[in-house]
């Protein structure tokens, strides 16, 4: 009440940015961080916050992402600060971070392992689903396109490559495969509700 | 030896003899009160059924009667079991005629508690239920004996590190376990023996192996202790790593001035014997008798005094150097870490101690020029010298064999060895120190440029579970690096160092005190542990990469040096070295202390000793502390002149021996021999060299090797209580 009154007029920004942040929260959840380290099959309740994985990121400099904060909220069982945080889809999975870790964490399965509670929990950006759909209709997450077909010409290579592009009869086995975790029902729903 | 005190510790329990069986044993057991060598003939074939008497019976005057003292220790065994229970259980065992139990056995009122009922009771022998043998064992043989007993008469039944500490929320199954303890312990005090510890002169001589400021500055206690101190040090001049730094943190002192007279005081004082360019070779031998064979390496020139054994009157090497000016090989220091050429005959830095020229003979072509410039009077250079061996004798030994950077090139991150500006701070030390190669001045390995911005990377290698560095802190980076940027401040205006670092560990005296200093200098300290440094391949410089964890923004900071202050490992040969003393080390390599906070200096070999980071990371002052703490402890068996050897010896059974010698060759130790007696051929113990490890023991074909407090019937009795549980 008192931070609404202090904050009347302001951008909801800065509303959000003087909330009561402290840990414990009803929203913290310890477990939280025994479902990352089950999936994730690595432990990241051990991190030290030494910085060595966003030191390596190469989308930190690139972005607002910072894969430490996720370890520091893996720690602390910050489950909706971490599953509704955007950032969270902006690794790319290259493995520098799990390289390095002293602690010998592998951060980027833990970010996997988020990603995959904040799924169950339907949040998962559009372009990641119309991924799926993309896999779904061609075995691609990122189909061959005209340019490329010229590009591989000249190298010498073969219009399509030797994928479903040129053996689509293959389709159909991803396809099952994608049904089985009702990947592609999934992704059709949210995509709807989202745009309708 | 490690291990072996490690079983008999363990093993440890009190019983009383069953007379009925074991009468002839305490017939020979008087005999043996001069020497103390059990010949037990029919108790070894007897007593193999555990003592069925009631205890009713026992109450009869010969029959053993042990008493029970049950420990609570506070609420660390009374918490997590049933006292009463334990104690009931007690009373109905055999040869049981007392049972009690106390808050703190160990206490002065616990231990009163032992002495009265031993004497209202006439107790043969006495049980303890508490901790771990290696705790209290001394102190309930000592209550024991002070009740009148022979302190061997007593049996310990651990019930708290083996039961109640693992079995903490599980009342049930540790009173349980606790009974099965008590039990098995009475069964083994039923039928143990007096015992006569043996008592063996200390020979007044010392040793201590590596000669680093921790070796140099127990060398110098135990001399002005009075105390005759071999130094064994494997390189050709005493000194260690301390001899390679500038400036030492917190107080600046300069390395050398504060170490020179020591190297001096060490290589002048008549109760130090100062072997350089040597090694320990064999160790045989237990507390107080050491036979130390030393191997002095071939070291291809001779001192004055060697040299006038051989006759050569007036000559040896005076350090003057004119081998070096005409040598023709060439190679890298390794004192100055490679940054700084030498010869094949050499010395390592000019205040070397001892003065002697050394040859390299790995790299020497044996063109003899040297030989000729040493000139026909001095005659110091043999260059067909050899290894030597030396045998002495000591009484205390002392490891200090130090320290080795970890190979931080492994990890490949940080691009040590593959980028010419990044250094470790060993070589930063060499660079910035007066004497070194540069003559003091840091300047680019690439360039020959002084750097303007120097990164420092804490950790490096540290407080890593990778598999590729190491787990622990070595603690003495942080405060070295601080140390490092006070350097570059004071000695190149305009030049900022960047710490970067995970924590910065100041926790001496002095120390945080310290780095308030140095962040009021103009250090810039950046928190996050260095992720990756890449060259920029034109310039030559360096870009480090890092997260700015207190703002929590990624880092890449261009910078003209970098220096890794790399992780400390043991150094190498430390683990040949131990193990001919019988030390033993923890998962990382560094030695074994016998206890972490009680005994820091002690091993769990007797008469081994540890000084400075052969035991773990320390700095100067700590490591100091700890030569002075170890040079006090093995002062001690030398001052007091004599040794007590645990009565756990084999013996032989005569009659039982066929003499067919295998344990002889079993034995370990070399403690066995065969020998003529009575016209047949029989084994013999050598008592002081046998440290009871019962190899023999358990292997004789015959039966015919009798082990003092762990004797077949004494074993057999307790596996028969475990097995046949409370039903006898
Ligand atoms: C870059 C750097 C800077 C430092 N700066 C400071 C500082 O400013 N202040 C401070 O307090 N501390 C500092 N230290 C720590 C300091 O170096 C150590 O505390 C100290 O040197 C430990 O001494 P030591 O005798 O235990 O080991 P060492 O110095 O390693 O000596 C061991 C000796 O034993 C010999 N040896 C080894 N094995 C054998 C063997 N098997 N047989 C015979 N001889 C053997 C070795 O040759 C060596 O001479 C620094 C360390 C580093 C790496
Ligand atoms: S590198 Fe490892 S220990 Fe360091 S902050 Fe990242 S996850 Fe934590
Ligand atoms: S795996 Fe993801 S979090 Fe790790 S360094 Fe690569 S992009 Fe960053
Ligand atoms: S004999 Fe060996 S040490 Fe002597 S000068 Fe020749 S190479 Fe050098
Ligand atoms: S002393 Fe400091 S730099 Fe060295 S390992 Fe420990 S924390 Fe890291």
């Amino acid at each position: 009440m008192i931070i609404m009154a202090r904050t009347k007029g302001y951008p909801e920004a800065l509303e959000k940015k003087l909330r009561d942040q402290r840990y414990y929260r009803e929203d913290s959840n310890p477990d939280f961080t025994k479902n990352v380290k089950a999936i994730s099959r690595t432990i990241p309740h051990m991190c030290y916050q030494c910085g060595t994985c966003t030191g390596s990121c190469p989308s930190a400099p690139r972005s607002s992402y910072r894969i430490r904060h996720f370890m520091r909220r893996a720690v602390l069982g910050l489950e909706n600060e971490a599953l509704t945080d955007p950032d969270l889809w902006l690794c790319t999975t290259c493995y520098s971070c799990s390289d390095r870790c002293p602690r010998d964490i592998i951060p980027t399965d833990v970010i996997m392992a988020m990603r995959n509670l904040a799924f169950k929990r339907d949040i998962v950006p559009v372009n990641f689903l119309k991924t799926v759909q993309a896999i779904y209709s061609s075995g691609h997450g990122v189909p061959n396109n005209d340019v490329n077909r010229a590009a591989r010409e000249k190298l010498g290579l073969t219009r399509d490559p030797p994928t479903t592009h040129m053996y689509p009869e293959y389709i159909k086995g991803i396809q099952k495969i994608l049904d089985h975790y009702k990947l592609k029902a999934n992704a059709d729903r949210i995509v709807k509700e989202r745009e309708g | 030896m490690a291990e072996k005190k490690k079983a008999t510790t363990k093993k440890t329990e009190s019983k009383k003899e069953d007379t009925k069986k074991v009468a002839p044993v305490k017939q020979e057991v008087k005999k043996q009160a001069a020497a103390p060598a059990a010949k037990p003939k029919a108790a070894a074939a007897s007593a193999a059924a555990p003592a069925k008497a009631t205890v009713g019976s026992t109450t009869k005057q010969g029959d053993a009667r042990i008493g029970v003292f049950i420990c609570h220790c506070g609420t660390n065994i009374a918490g997590s079991m049933d006292i009463e229970a334990v104690q009931a259980y007690a009373k109905t065992l055999p040869n049981v005629a007392y049972v009690d139990n106390y808050k703190y056995m160990c206490s002065m009122p616990g231990q009163s508690v032992i002495n009265k009922a031993v004497k209202e009771n006439k107790l043969t022998g006495v049980v303890v239920a508490a901790c771990s043998p290696r705790l209290h064992e001394p102190t309930f043989r000592t209550a024991t004996k002070e009740s009148g007993l022979n302190p061997f008469r007593f049996e310990m039944a651990n019930i708290r590190e083996q039961n109640s500490w693992v079995h903490m929320h599980d009342r049930e199954g540790s009173t349980d376990k606790a009974k099965d303890a008590v039990r098995i312990a009475v069964a083994k005090a039923a039928l143990l023996q007096d015992l006569f510890p043996k008592s063996v002169p200390v020979e007044k001589a010392a040793m201590v192996v590596g000669a680093g400021v921790a070796g140099m500055q127990a060398a110098l206690d135990l001399a002005a202790a009075g105390i005759k101190t071999y130094l064994i040090e494997s390189d050709m001049s005493i000194g260690g790593r301390m001899s390679q730094l500038d400036k030492t943190f917190p107080t600046l002192d300069c390395s050398q001035c504060i170490l020179t007279p020591k190297m001096v005081d060490v290589g002048r004082s008549d109760k130090i014997e100062l072997m350089t360019w040597s090694e320990v070779h064999e160790v045989e031998g237990y507390i107080g008798n050491f036979d130390v064979t030393i191997r002095k390496k071939a070291r291809g020139v001779m001192t004055p005094k060697e040299a006038e054994a051989k006759g050569i009157v007036g000559g040896g090497c005076n350090g003057c150097g004119d081998c070096e000016a005409v040598c023709p090989v060439v190679k890298p220091n390794e004192f100055e870490i490679g940054m700084k050429p030498r010869k094949a005959i050499y010395i390592n830095h000019p205040q070397v101690v001892p003065l002697i020229y050394t040859i390299d003979f790995n790299s020497c072509v044996k063109c003899g020029l040297c030989v000729t410039a040493c000139g026909p009077e001095k005659r110091a250079i043999d260059l067909e010298m050899k290894d030597e061996f030396v045998k002495v004798k000591v009484g205390t030994a002392i490891l200090a064999t130090g320290y080795d950077i970890f190979p931080i090139e492994k990890k490949e991150e940080w691009g040590y060895k593959r980028f010419e500006n990044v250094i470790t701070s060993l070589e930063f030390e060499r660079l910035i120190c007066a004497s070194g190669p540069t003559g003091g001045h840091l300047v680019r390995p690439s360039d020959g440029q002084t750097p303007k911005r120097v990164a420092f990377v804490l950790c490096a290698g540290s407080r890593d579970n990778t598999g590729t560095g190491k787990p622990y802190c070595s603690r003495f980076c942080c405060m070295y690096s601080l140390k490092h940027a006070h350097q570059i401040i004071e000695k190149i205006p305009g030049c900022v160092p960047y710490i970067f670092y995970m924590d910065i560990r100041s926790f001496g005296k002095m120390y945080e005190e310290f780095y308030y200093r140095i962040q009021d200098e103009g250090a810039k300290f950046i928190r996050g542990r260095v992720a990756n440094i890449l060259e920029d391949p034109k310039t030559k410089n360096l870009h480090v990469m890092t997260d700015d964890t207190l703002l929590n923004r990624p880092v890449d900071m261009e910078v003209d040096m970098v220096v890794l202050a790399a992780a400390i490992q043991p150094k190498e040969d430390t683990n040949r070295t131990r193990k001919l003393f019988g030390v033993s080390c923890s998962m990382d390599g560094w030695l074994l202390e016998a206890h972490p906070k009680l005994n820091p200096c002690g091993t769990t070999t007797a008469g081994v000793f540890l000084a400075g980071v052969c035991q773990g990371p320390k700095d100067i002052p700590d490591t100091v502390a700890s030569a002075e703490g170890a040079a006090s402890a093995a002062s001690i068996p030398i001052h007091m002149g004599e040794v007590e050897l645990e009565p756990y010896f084999a013996s032989c059974i005569e009659e039982k021996c066929a003499g067919c010698g295998m344990c002889v060759n079993l034995c370990p130790y070399s403690a066995l021999s065969l020998v003529e007696k009575d016209g047949r051929t029989v084994m013999q113990v050598t008592e002081a060299k046998c440290k009871g490890c019962g190899t023999c023991g358990g292997f004789c074909p015959g039966g015919a090797i009798w082990m003092n407090h762990f004797a077949t019937p004494q074993i057999v009795a307790q596996i028969d209580a475990f097995l046949l549980g409370g039903e006898q």
